[in-house]
Order: structure tokens, then C-alpha cells, then sequence
């Protein structure tokens, strides 16, 4: 087996966030090659749920997108956006996965707009279901490049929620579920101390540093008790990620 | 029964005012009316207004044509590649002004106007940009507090779009409307619309739709105009009928990185070809064969390596 990639590091550790059974929201991209992995190990009973209106897709190719034919076929219900979204407000949705252009350090997501709104610098495509998954999964994992444009003090747009302003912020503004409760880059895993809900080190990748994942965030992080080392995928975890998620390599980077 | 309703591509882009609030069906790279969208260009629709969730492809036609002056819209993003470089060009230049939602809230406020009621009670975007930050809305949202159990909301006014133009499989000329796979946002647009152009893969004998009747996305009496349009959703894909033309959308892609390239795009595509039937001969018999779907999969054999 050669050298497992950051990538299959970082679909193994999002994958580990599903627990069978539950209903997960789900992208494209790496959230997708984590839930493939997850329901062909040890969560086969999770069911994915596409904003496209399509439940509980049965994973066989990797999709282009969340409307792709291939979720669609074999699929158990196709329906229409507005229920796919209804089943997050109505409680029904266990865990989300999202990324953005700027997250900070409450785990607030921008997706929207760097250099200002009206007349941007860059415009960016915008929410989409994120805000809905932010504002009402019970769970979310984000999942970002580790760097330090993107890790900032304060987005320039506030597209989703984290914790908004810290302690409190969701339950004042009315939303749902605990927020974000991983964060999943290229270097490390983190999670938000319970009572500052500040971003906060838990383990770092294999041959990476901590005071490396300093370096290349934008603001300081709280570091755990003891910052452990990310599990490495198990042999049986790369073979199915290799084999069958992602055999080209698409998303989980090629290997040599 | 009659054919009043069934209309050429042209006379049903036509009844389209320049300055029109428009929402089109479709969500990403699929079943969105693209051939209507490319007789908009040749007739030189302008100064257009859409109500959008997801329909990149049109967003971003529209934008690189100079068409577009605002949107109320959730995500113009070409999965799997980026984001919409005209749309976002448009933006960044002051062309186009923005108001942004959430799918929900975006979605929310078309089922209102279809509920008939003048608001809905959401919860997302409370506490974002997505509520503080406004673009060209009068009024985009308002907290509120639950008059029951006091709990925060947020209330979303009705939105009626003026046309809504919506690509399905397949209608009868009373224009009840079918379509295999996820209806998108149809359903929404359609019933909130002043309104409604439906364009479809085939238009089907009397009784037919009535032999299928859980297929129907949309009962004949919400439909103002029936088009005929074979492949009229291409590049995007029809479940059942067609893939997505993914080589053609990377092809796009490029071109719309760089404005001069994207002209000759619009030169190549839109405006080189009169009509409906040439655009098809354009892109060729081939080409549109090796897209077709497998009856078994809903989905062409060339994109399907393990399904079948």
C-alpha cells in the first residue's frame, strides 16, 4: 500500500463523524467520498440526503454533483428541493458537511463575497443550501484548506452560521441544533471548546506540527489537553476508498 | 381540448417583456430550458430580472450577454468546476445587483405566493449577513417572535415572478406536465408565477399523462404555453432522455473565463444558429446519440461504469 494522502486522511476522519443510521446532508466533493466510505464500512444504514431532492441515494459512482443522474438512479424517493430543505428545518437532518472560501474562528463560513457585497472584489456563488445546513442540522463538519487567507479573525461575509458571536449566538438568533462540531483540514482536526466556542486543536495530521497549524491560521487557536496525532486510515479504509469510492483518485488525490 | 396552447419557441419567447422578473426551472446542470434561454438572446430580451435558486446555466448566459440587471437568487455555482465567471464579472463591474438567500428562504418565498399568503415563518438565515447585509430588496426579511410560544423566526415576504419557464419531459397540449427524476423547484416557481411557459422533450397524445398520473409535476390549468423542443435542455441533461453534455459544459467553462472567448461562444452557439434544429445539427447527430439515456439506468451508458 502506498503512502496514504491527506486527502484519504481527511475523508477518513469526516467519515468517522457519520454514525450509522443517521441522515446525513450531503455535498460534493470529499463530503461525498466520507459518505460513500462511511456507509460501505461501518455506517451502511446512513442515509444521504442531496439538496437536489434526492433521499437516500444508494452509492455506487462517485457523482459530479448533488443532482447527478447516478444519486438519482436506484435512489428511494426523488422529490423536490423545497422538501430536501423542509427535512432540515423539520428536525430531521443529523449531520451536514460544508466548506467555504473564509471560516473563523466560531466556525462561521463565508461563501459569498471577498471585498465587500454590492460591487465585490471576487464574487463567490453564494449560499445555496449552506446556510440552511448551518442554521439547522443537528450536526456540521466543515472541511477547508488549511490556510491561513481562509482561517481569519472575522469573514468578510457571514453566509453561515457557526456560533455567530460566540456562547449564546445561535439560541439568540433561533437556530437549530449544536453547530459546527468539527473542522476537517488538510493539517488537522478541531473541534469548539464547549464554553467559549472558540476553534480548538484536537489532533494533527501524520508529520505535521501544531505550532505548523498555528502558523497557517489566521488566528489563535486553543490547542486540546493533549493534541494527539489524526488516526491514519485503516488498510481496509484505503482499499475501500481506493477500490471503490474514488479509483480514479479524483478527489483523493493520486497516488504514486 | 384545443392547441391554443401550444406555441413555437419564438412566439413563446416573444410574450416575454424586456425588464420581466423570471424564474427558470432546472437545478444546476439538469433540466434547465436552455433553448429557450438562447432564443431570449437572439431576440434581444433585456434588462432582465430573475428569482433563482440554483439555475446557473441561465444565470449565467443571461450575465454574459449583458442581460441580467439584478437577481434574487441562493447559488449560481457550475458544480464540480467553480463559480459563475460572467455572472460573478457582472457583479464585481456593478452590472448586475444581488440579493442573497438561502435555498430555503429563497424557495420560501415563492411557496407564499402560491399559498396565497402574503409571508412565511423561516428559520435559517437569522443571524447572518444573509439577513444584516442587503443588496436592491425593499424588504428581504424580518424577525419576528413566534405570537404562540414566542419563539424567534424570521417572516419572508411572498415573491412573484411575472414568467416562470420551466423544461420537463413531456406534456399534453392541455399542457399537463411530466417529468422523470427530481422536480427541482418547479412545483414552487410554477404555482407562485403570474405566468407559466412550459418547454418540453416531446408533447404527448391526449390520455397519455393521464395513464401515468403520479409523474405529473404540474396540472394543466397552471400552464399558459406548451413548446416543443427535442434536447431542449442540452448542455444540461433529462433524466430518461439525455445526460448532461459534460464536455460541452467544460468547454463552456473555459470560455467564459475570458470575455473575448465567451463572444465567440455566444457567436458560435446563440446567435450563429437561427433556430432550435440547427443549434442540434451544430452539436450534432453523434454527439447527442452517445448522450441518450439508457431506458434501464435513466442515465447514458457512457457516464454509467458500474450501475447497470
Amino acid at each position: 500500500m502506498s503512502e496514504v494522502t491527506r486527502q484519504e486522511i481527511m475523508a477518513v476522519a469526516a467519515a468517522r463523524e457519520i454514525q450509522d443510521g443517521e441522515a446525513a446532508f450531503i455535498g460534493t466533493g470529499l463530503p461525498m467520498v466520507a459518505a460513500y466510505l462511511a456507509k460501505f464500512t461501518h455506517a451502511p444504514s446512513a442515509v444521504l440526503v442531496f439538496e437536489s431532492g434526492i433521499v437516500d441515494a444508494r452509492p455506487r459512482e462517485l457523482a459530479t454533483g448533488v443532482g447527478d443522474f447516478r444519486l438519482l438512479h436506484g435512489c428511494v424517493k426523488a422529490t423536490g428541493l423545497y422538501y430536501a430543505l423542509s427535512l432540515l428545518q423539520g428536525g430531521f437532518i443529523d449531520i451536514g458537511f460544508m466548506g467555504g472560501a473564509e471560516v473563523d474562528e466560531y466556525g462561521n463560513l463565508n461563501s459569498t463575497a471577498i471585498g465587500g457585497y454590492a460591487r465585490p472584489t471576487v464574487r463567490l456563488p453564494g449560499s445555496g443550501g449552506a446556510n440552511d445546513i448551518g442554521s439547522l442540522a443537528g450536526r456540521i463538519v466543515i472541511m477547508m484548506p488549511h490556510e491561513q487567507r481562509r482561517l481569519v479573525p472575522r469573514v468578510q461575509y457571514l453566509t453561515t452560521p457557526g456560533f455567530l458571536d460566540g456562547p449564546g449566538g445561535r439560541e439568540r438568533a433561533g437556530l437549530r441544533g449544536e453547530g459546527p462540531t468539527r473542522v476537517i483540514t488538510d493539517l488537522a482536526v478541531l473541534d469548539f471548546e464547549p464554553r467559549s466556542k472558540r476553534m480548538r486543536l484536537l489532533t494533527v495530521h501524520p508529520g505535521v506540527t501544531p505550532e505548523e497549524v498555528q502558523a497557517r491560521t489566521g488566528f489563535p487557536l486553543l490547542l486540546a489537553e493533549r493534541v494527539g496525532e489524526t488516526p491514519i486510515p485503516s488498510a481496509e479504509q484505503v482499499a475501500v476508498l481506493r477500490g471503490r469510492v474514488d479509483p480514479e483518485g479524483i478527489y483523493i488525490g493520486k497516488k504514486g | 381540448m384545443s392547441d391554443a396552447k401550444i406555441l413555437s419557441l419564438r412566439e413563446a419567447v416573444a410574450s416575454v417583456p424586456d425588464g420581466a422578473n423570471m424564474t427558470f426551472g432546472g437545478f444546476a446542470a439538469y433540466f434547465t430550458p436552455m433553448a429557450f434561454v438562447r432564443e431570449m438572446l437572439r431576440q434581444g430580451k433585456r434588462d432582465l430580472e430573475m428569482t433563482s435558486v440554483a439555475e446557473c446555466w441561465v444565470a449565467d448566459h443571461l450575465a454574459g450577454a449583458g442581460r441580467l440587471r439584478r437577481a434574487r437568487f441562493s447559488n449560481f455555482m457550475f458544480e464540480g468546476m467553480g463559480r459563475c465567471y460572467n455572472f460573478s464579472r457582472g457583479v464585481e463591474r456593478g452590472e448586475i445587483a444581488v440579493e442573497d438567500y438561502s435555498h430555503f428562504a429563497i424557495t420560501s418565498r415563492l411557496v407564499a405566493a402560491g399559498l396565497g399568503i402574503p409571508f412565511l415563518p423561516i428559520k435559517p438565515m437569522a443571524g447572518t449577513d444573509l439577513m444584516q447585509t442587503r443588496g436592491f430588496e425593499a424588504e428581504k426579511a424580518r424577525p419576528f417572535a413566534c405570537p404562540f410560544t414566542g419563539e424567534p423566526v424570521l417572516l419572508v415576504p411572498a415573491a412573484r415572478p411575472d414568467v416562470a419557464v420551466i423544461h420537463a419531459a413531456r406534456a399534453d397540449r392541455d399542457g399537463n406536465t411530466q417529468l422523470f427524476g427530481n422536480t427541482c423547484v418547479i412545483d414552487e416557481q410554477a404555482r407562485a408565477a403570474a405566468r407559466v411557459i412550459v418547454t418540453v422533450e416531446e408533447i404527448v397524445a391526449d390520455g397519455v399523462i393521464r395513464q401515468q398520473p403520479e409523474l405529473t409535476v404540474l396540472p394543466g390549468f397552471l400552464v399558459d404555453a406548451v413548446v416543443e423542443v427535442p434536447f431542449g435542455a442540452h448542455p444540461t441533461g433529462m433524466y430518461r432522455y439525455y445526460d448532461p453534455d459534460f464536455a460541452f459544459l467544460t468547454d463552456y467553462y473555459a470560455a467564459s473565463r475570458d470575455e473575448a472567448a465567451f463572444r465567440r461562444y455566444l457567436d458560435d452557439y446563440v446567435f450563429g444558429v437561427p433556430d432550435p434544429w440547427a443549434y442540434l445539427q451544430k452539436i450534432g447527430i453523434r454527439r447527442l446519440m452517445a448522450l441518450r439515456a439508457d431506458p434501464g439506468l435513466g442515465l447514458a451508458r457512457i457516464h454509467a461504469r458500474t450501475l447497470a
